[in-house]
């Protein structure tokens, strides 16, 4: 009963803490908005077209017009120093040349390049953009290797070349507008809500944050001779280290109760159930988080040291964890299986999309749950209220 | 014969192959104020630790009220208060929410706590500044808090490890007349100072530590009259023929 006083005492000193809150509501929310206000609101692809038109031709005229048609596609046309000096500042990741000579190689029936030059592969934007270019340039030689085919076998037959020319067109016209060969696209469901794989994340890492930074503030207890005070009151070290477990729980549950209160209010994404299932693997995490903080607060020496363990353990299990975007190569992949976060982030989201119920979660919840029991045995042997004692 | 209420038996600590309390006895009676002085570095604070549960002796014992703090700690924990050098107190709390927390903490249900909360506060001369927050008291009302928390629960024993250490002459008079209060009141208590008059003043016996060890124990004027006269002899004089004049760490 004691150690839930002393747990109590330090929730009340949290929430009356406006810069201790500040850190760990304010910061996640703002990082939550930054997150989905750059990457949430995206309903089609939109990227930028960098284009160094060095023919100036009626059929690289015809490959720019075609691009600028495309939704979500911002066509800027760029001289080629300027591309050159772009690239050389990382600028931009990918330029297409259309060179000298392409309209006039095209009407003679010959073949023509057009040349992407990029850094790296290009990044992801990148491809896509030079994937569609490459599509519009294939679709405009095309048509001029058809145009050229009718023209040739039609030469000598006495029809008007114009005739020809402007049937050919309206063909190719009526083609492009309505092709033989449609593409449907069939809806399976809804788009994935980016909040989705962002919400788990967050929350993670600020609980981590937050929970292993407390172990500062166990430093700086044992150095002001609180703990040593607490030891000879009737509280056992065996209480005093659990009420300080349990002291980090309800600090870290606080945060991650009223940020999930605030994702249900602004988003109403959880049913009755889904949020009291988030909440219970959130509160597994925690307690975990709460041992690991005690680890830390056990084997350093210092504040300064402790802050350093502390932030150096959050963010590599944060950016491992997949926080926000799960690591896709090989080692990283199967080094992030080896984190906490992983496993409460992959649960979380299960839950918080409605894909998964805590049934389904056995081994997410077993690995969190036997981290934090192994957490919590070798914090109860190294820690020490005092320098040199219990 | 007066009753023996702490007992310590030939006390030893080390650290790290040094030894900072060295084969320590000493006996306080009921109702007496004992100090125990020594230069920085004798062994007292070890010494408060062993007392008090917080450090287990390497060697000897320590009985209190019959209690060793071998096997009976939680016992021992029942009937002593201490108050630390440092102030141990929670700045971001009010007085009487320090006061409240430790009462808890000592066992009190919250009805008792907070009365007994209001009586310290009389006591110490902050009723006023109740519900202050400790961080923006002076040195003075901190250390009186800090003397305060000691007595949460009405503890038999009382450790006050210089509880009068930087502080004006007012909160120092609040805290003797406290501390002579609490003898009125038949409480046991173990002190340390740096402040020689102020242990003549209070302390009906006195130990000097230096080097781990207790090298003179007596009364007040007992010691000064081994010196010399005791109207011509202060107990400073005393503790640096005792301890020397050699600077310390």
């Amino acid at each position: 009963m004691r150690a839930v006083h002393l747990a109590l005492f330090e929730l009340r000193s949290y929430l009356r803490d406006m810069g201790d809150l500040a850190f760990s509501l304010l910061l996640p929310i703002t990082l939550l908005a930054v997150m989905l206000g750059a990457f949430g609101q995206q309903d089609q692809f939109n990227g930028t077209a960098y284009v160094v038109d060095e023919d100036n031709g009626p059929y690289a005229q015809q490959v720019i017009g075609r691009l600028k048609e495309i939704k979500g596609l911002d066509v800027r046309l760029i001289s080629a120093s300027d591309a050159e000096s772009r690239l050389d500042r990382a600028n931009i990741t990918v330029a297409a040349y259309i060179p000298q000579g392409f309209s006039q190689r095209l009407s003679g029936g010959q073949g023509a390049q057009v040349t992407f030059k990029q850094r790296g592969n290009g990044g992801q934007e990148g491809q896509i953009v030079a994937s569609i270019v490459r599509g519009v340039v294939q679709e405009v030689a095309g048509e001029a290797y058809v145009r050229n085919q009718v023209q040739a076998a039609l030469s000598g037959s006495g029809t008007n070349p114009s005739d020809v020319a402007s049937t050919v067109d309206g063909y190719l016209e009526r083609e492009r507008r309505s092709p033989t060969v449609g593409v449907r696209e069939e809806d399976v469901g809804k788009r994935p809500n980016m909040l989705f794989l962002f919400l788990p994340g967050v929350i993670t890492m600020f609980a981590l944050f937050a929970v292993s930074l407390r172990s500062q503030a166990i430093l700086d207890e044992r150095r002001n001779g609180t703990l040593e005070r607490l030891l000879v009151t009737r509280l056992g070290a065996g209480e005093l280290f659990f009420g300080k477990f349990l002291a980090g729980l309800a600090r870290g549950l606080a945060q991650v109760v009223i940020l999930l209160v605030l994702a249900e209010i602004v988003f109403r994404i959880f049913t009755p159930v889904s949020f009291f299932s988030t909440l219970l693997v959130a509160a597994l995490f925690v307690a975990t988080v709460s041992a690991i903080g005690l680890v830390i607060a056990s084997v350093a020496r210092t504040r300064e040291q402790a802050s350093w363990i502390a932030t150096i353990f959050t963010l590599v299990m944060s950016m491992l964890g997949g926080t926000f975007f799960e690591v896709q190569s090989g080692l990283l992949r199967t080094l992030s299986r080896i984190t906490i976060n992983w496993y409460a982030n992959d649960a979380l989201k299960a839950l918080i999309t409605g894909d998964g119920t805590l049934a389904k979660l056995g081994l997410q919840m077993a690995v969190i749950g036997g981290v934090g029991l192994v957490a919590f045995f070798v914090a109860r042997a190294l820690f020490k209220a005092v320098p040199e004692g219990k | 014969m007066p009753e023996e209420f702490l007992i310590a038996q030939d006390l030893q600590k080390s650290f790290n192959h040094i030894n900072a309390v060295d084969g320590v006895s000493f006996s306080i009676h009921k109702g007496e104020i004992f100090g125990l002085l020594g230069p920085n570095g004798a062994g007292k604070t070890t010494t408060i630790r062993m007392l008090s549960t917080v450090l287990p002796p390497d060697n000897g014992d320590v009985v209190v009220a019959g209690h060793s703090v071998r096997n009976q700690g939680d016992l021992i924990r029942r009937l002593i208060g201490v108050c630390p050098q440092e102030l141990a107190l929670y700045p971001e709390f009010s007085a009487t929410d320090n006061l409240v927390f430790f009462g808890r903490m000592v066992g009190l249900s919250g009805r008792e706590a907070r009365s007994q909360a209001q009586a310290i506060l009389e006591r110490v001369g902050l009723t006023d500044r109740a519900q202050g927050r400790v961080e923006k008291f002076s040195g003075g009302m901190k250390r009186r808090i800090n003397l305060g928390i000691s007595l949460m629960g009405h503890p038999e024993l009382l450790f006050l490890d210089e509880p009068t250490v930087g502080i004006d002459p007012q909160s120092r008079n609040n805290i003797y007349e406290t501390i002579l209060g609490l003898k009125g009141e038949g409480k046991t208590i173990l002190y340390t100072t740096h402040y020689m008059e102020e242990a003549d003043r209070l302390c009906d016996r006195v130990a000097i530590m230096d080097h781990g060890r207790i090298v003179a124990m007596d009364r007040p004027l007992e010691l000064k009259r081994k010196l010399g006269p005791p109207d011509k002899v202060t107990l400073e004089d005393v503790f640096l023929n005792m301890t020397g004049r050699s600077l310390r760490d």
